[in-house]
């Protein structure tokens, strides 16, 4: 790992960039369930605006906990502070949207229907919220599949729509609970790239949830590692691989398999206790 | 639409055994009759039930008229005991205390045999529709409630997340989400609602009422007329079927989904 060490910028706690204000900001957050269930042990984060930012961790450590305080969905009291655009986290915000493992497909609604849900719930009116979706559908790849009901939608199919939902939507921050969690490996390869285009199009502040490290390099301008429970944070690296990317292409790159290793290695140390990063 | 020629085949064979049936059945009937086995003051004569049902809504309109009012009453019980039913389930729902609160109650209401309510009613409100539609509403609430709060409780965790972090007012969440989710398990239940409904109705117009398919039926009974006994019992067998197609074909569009 000698190698990678003089690439990858590995460090904790990261440096805060001064010019430009964070669009996520997490300071100090420590979170108990109970007495004894601590789940998030002082964790700090942020996330400039337009940056693409991945957790990783063991299940338990409380990735899902951080999205759900940021989207506003659990209202438990925490120690510590979390802004989103520097206001409180708000369930229901038109600044944020939230995409699950699970599609979410309404099933009494067809492609487009799905794909402007959304933007109609947020009161788009029709003819913009409609041709908003189309063009979604056609960049996740469903031109064709507009008026397709979801049963006769393939897994990929379906999560394809639910990211067209979610892109139709204009938030400027993305929470994203392991969106791809549920595919199989071809279709997961697939639909990286299809997220990744669209993100690349579109750039907006993505927290991205996954177990995956590949998934979360392939995809992520800084990738955090978490330790079990309590949670902490064990490492934030930068990636330093150019984009535009292919996560395809990415599959044959050194560098991507130099940096997965290096995050494993992360990853390995929390396992084992460790939870200062070593370069 | 091309059909295959067995499926034909079996479908003219079919028709053609409905025939057989009906023409035996009606026939021997009629031939009983004119024999004198069968005493047409009991059992009516296929062919004055023929004439009953042209004179009523052929040369006349009498027969519409009173299948007109049948037909209000069954469709306000319906819609209003219908909709009560939906409110309720939602409110059970939403609050659960409030059904196991109400459920004795409503259990002794339901267990009562609400046609014996019908001289109430018909007191209350008169021998116009008022009271018919008062006893279908009875009758259609709670056969309607059970599989509406079924359905309504049956809304995914999953949508209601969705709709919380897209900032989904209560009322978005009902017509968006709850209630369209609901209508495959909640149809068992209108269907049978519906057919509860003009039980409701006939069954109150038997007892009192100036107008109605009932009230006639009580009317030809009590003058012996049996063949137009008969004829309007073909009457409400034919209502209670178009009633029962039409759901299946709102049910089939509703459904289309799944």
């Amino acid at each position: 790992m000698v190698g990678a060490s003089s690439r990858i910028d590995s460090s904790r706690p990261q440096p805060m960039n001064l010019e430009e204000r964070p669009a996520i900001k997490i300071a100090d957050l420590s979170l108990s369930f109970g007495p004894n269930l601590q789940v998030l042990d002082k964790v700090s984060l942020s996330a400039k605006p337009g940056e693409f930012v991945s957790i990783v961790g063991p299940s338990g450590c409380g990735k899902t906990t951080i999205l759900n305080l940021l989207a506003g969905l659990v209202q438990v009291p925490y120690a510590g502070s979390i802004s989103i655009l520097d206001r409180p986290p708000q369930l229901g915000s038109q600044d944020v949207a939230y995409m699950l493992a699970r599609d979410c497909m309404i099933p009494w609604r067809d492609a487009i229907g799905n794909a402007s849900f959304g933007l109609q719930i947020r009161g788009t009116p029709k003819r913009e919220r409609l041709s908003r979706a189309s063009a979604l559908l056609e960049q996740v790849g469903l031109a064709g599949f507009e008026h397709t009901l979801p049963k006769q939608l393939s897994h990929g199919m379906r999560q394809r729509c639910a990211l067209a939902r979610t892109f139709a939507l204009n938030s400027s921050v993305l929470l994203m609970d392991e969106p791809f969690g549920a595919l199989d490996a071809q279709t997961k390869l697939q639909l990286e790239d299809v997220l990744v285009d669209l993100w690349q199009a579109e750039r907006r502040t993505v927290i991205f949830i996954t177990h995956d490290i590949g998934e979360a390099i392939a995809l992520s301008d800084r990738v955090i590692v978490m330790s079990g429970r309590p949670g902490r944070i064990i490492s934030d690296t930068i990636i330093p691989l150019p984009r535009p990317r292919s996560v395809r292409e990415l599959q044959k790159d050194p560098l991507f398999h130099e940096i997965y290793a290096h995050v494993w290695g992360m990853l390995e140390d929390g396992w084992r206790g460790g939870n200062v990063a070593k370069s | 639409m091309s059909r295959n020629p067995n499926a034909y085949c079996g479908f003219l064979l079919m028709l053609i055994a409905h025939a057989i049936l009906l023409v035996g059945f009606l026939g021997s009937w009629e031939y009983a009759t004119a024999l004198g086995i069968i005493d047409p003051t009991f059992f009516g004569r296929p062919s004055q039930i023929g004439s009953f049902l042209v004179n009523g809504f052929v040369h006349g309109t009498k027969l519409w008229g009173e299948l007109a009012w049948t037909f209000a009453g069954t469709i306000c019980a319906f819609l209003l005991g219908s909709i009560a039913a939906i409110i309720t389930g939602f409110l059970f729902v939403s609050s659960p205390w409030l059904e196991r609160f109400l459920n004795p109650y409503l259990s002794a209401l339901n267990a009562m045999p609400r046609i014996a309510l019908a001289p109430l009613f018909i007191l209350w409100f008169g021998l116009g529709l008022g009271s018919k539609v008062a006893v279908g509403v009875t009758l259609t609430y709670f056969v309607v409630l059970a599989s509406a709060t079924a359905g309504i409780r049956g809304v995914s965790q999953d949508h209601v997340v969705l709709m919380n972090t897209l900032g989904a007012k209560p009322y978005q969440l009902f017509w968006r989400i709850t209630l369209p989710n609901a209508v495959p398990v909640m149809f068992s239940g209108l269907r049978l609602g519906l057919i509860y409904a003009l039980l409701g109705v006939v069954g109150t117009e038997i007892i009192a009422s100036q107008h109605g398919i009932g009230q006639q039926l009580s009317y030809f009974a009590s003058m012996f007329n049996m063949s137009g006994v008969m004829g309007l019992l073909f009457v409400l067998a034919m209502v209670a079927s178009v009633i029962n197609l039409a759901l299946s074909r709102i049910e089939e569009f509703l459904r289309r989904w799944q």
